[in-house]
């Protein structure tokens, strides 16, 4: 057969894909188990991180157990979204029916290029941001993907969130009226792109997901 | 006549090395090699890439129909990519999470897909392996180079390590970790390197 014939380019090309698509597929299957720890692990560090855990030592058990000791997971359903909630959990909360710990949530949205989740904290009134931290972006390196670094994320650290402000202007990255604004952190030069599309993500989950923690305040505290 | 093996390796790392005299793989020469750990992964990636998509396509040259050589060879790199963006994710998630970007566009990197193309789909096996070493091993040698002054000017450490007591006496300059740091440090290796290598640039 002729090598430039259509069926031999066809069957070539079928051949060829089926080979090395089997190599790929052994390869990612061979390492499904070391890839979820890894994940498992990265998800625990980053809610470590964002919680400010006490962490005793660098290994992935280390996190799993202060995560495990501190903060409690749970579910919040609504109609837009199954939210994954965190409550820090100290002694103080725990033997008060009142008090609350800081509470956590996943936000997610689209970035420049591919979703950006992480997890943000805020004070039990949700009136403070105490810490953000990214569990997965795609944002150009060295650009967007700066929302990484520490300068940028530590901004977020005591930024009030202007609830009484419309729903898109809560929080500001970026310049606005007044610098000093508490509700305001800088964004990233070079990538107006990622800083706009974070800011619009976390207004966004933060409306929606005040919304959902209020109606649900008592399913949540019945499960506490 | 047929290449040496060593006129093979002396032409990848230090003749034609494809980033000081091809200038060529520059994206990621910048981008990954301000940490040196960082660099030596995607480093052992690019090698393991050329040599091995270098090698299938010397193989396979005969059979391969030379309408869709192109084609052909884009899906060849694009697997041993994707397995090395999957090997390095599982044994290095760390690194992956910073280099990761750079390794999926390994693909679109020039040296690999010009030695499939000028080197391996014209000779045998046995040299286009070699060829495929060398010029991972010359992209290697320049971005380990490169790492070398960038990680110890930026960050006061080499591979992670701190220079012996430096609170004390060093003063780490940021710019080394951003990119133009990394352009003043290939301008520079490029400089010595055809000074070195090209006999008209002494005239």
């Amino acid at each position: 057969m002729k090598k430039d014939s259509l069926p031999y380019v066809l069957g070539f090309m079928l051949a060829i894909s089926a080979f090395f698509g089997t190599g790929v597929s052994l390869v990612h299957h061979s390492t499904k188990d070391m890839l979820a720890r890894n994940e498992q692990m990265h998800r625990n560090r980053t809610i470590a991180h964002a919680f400010d855990l006490p962490v005793v030592g660098r290994d992935a058990d280390a996190f799993a157990a202060a995560v495990e000791e501190h903060v409690r997971e749970s579910r919040l359903p609504t109609d837009q979204r199954n939210w994954t909630v965190f409550e820090r959990t100290t002694e103080a909360v725990e033997t008060s029916e009142t008090d609350r710990g800081d509470i956590g949530f996943i936000f997610q949205g689209q970035g420049v290029w591919d979703l950006i989740r992480g997890v943000i904290v805020l004070s039990p009134d949700l009136e403070v941001i105490r810490n953000l931290r990214f569990l997965e972006h795609g944002e150009t390196p060295g650009l967007g993907g700066r929302i990484e670094e520490d300068w940028f994320l530590e901004q977020f650290q005591g930024v009030r969130v202007a609830w009484d402000r419309p729903r898109d202007s809560r929080l500001i990255i970026g310049t606005a009226l007044d610098p000093d604004a508490a509700n305001r952190v800088d964004a990233i030069t070079g990538a107006t792109g990622t800083s706009q599309a974070l800011m619009e993500m976390l207004n966004t989950d933060l409306h929606n997901f005040r919304q959902a923690f209020q109606d649900n305040q008592h399913t949540l505290e019945t499960e506490r | 006549m047929a290449e040496t093996s060593k006129s093979i390796f002396e032409k990848g790392i230090w003749a034609e090395n494809p980033v000081y005299r091809q200038v060529l793989g520059i994206c990621s020469a910048l981008a990954v090699t301000n940490m040196l750990t960082n660099t030596l992964l995607m480093c052992a990636g690019v090698i393991f890439t050329t040599a091995m998509s270098n090698l299938t396509v010397s193989i396979l040259r005969n059979y391969i129909p030379t309408r869709i050589r192109m084609m052909v060879q884009v899906l060849i790199i694009a697997s041993f990519v994707m397995m090395v963006d999957i090997m390095i994710r599982a044994a290095a998630p760390d690194i992956h999470r910073f280099i990761g970007p750079y390794v999926g566009l390994i693909i679109t990197n020039c040296i690999i897909m010009g030695r499939a193309e000028a080197f391996a789909s014209q000779n045998r096996p046995w040299p286009s392996l070699l060829d495929g070493l060398a010029t991972g091993l010359g992209y290697s040698f320049v971005l380990i180079a490169i790492a070398l002054v960038r990680e110890p000017l930026g960050f006061g450490t080499i591979l992670g390590y701190s220079l012996p007591a430096k609170d004390l006496w060093w003063q780490s300059w940021t710019i080394m970790i951003m990119p133009p740091g990394a352009f003043f440090t290939l301008g520079l290796l490029t400089w010595w390197a055809r000074a070195k290598t090209d006999p008209s640039v002494k005239e």
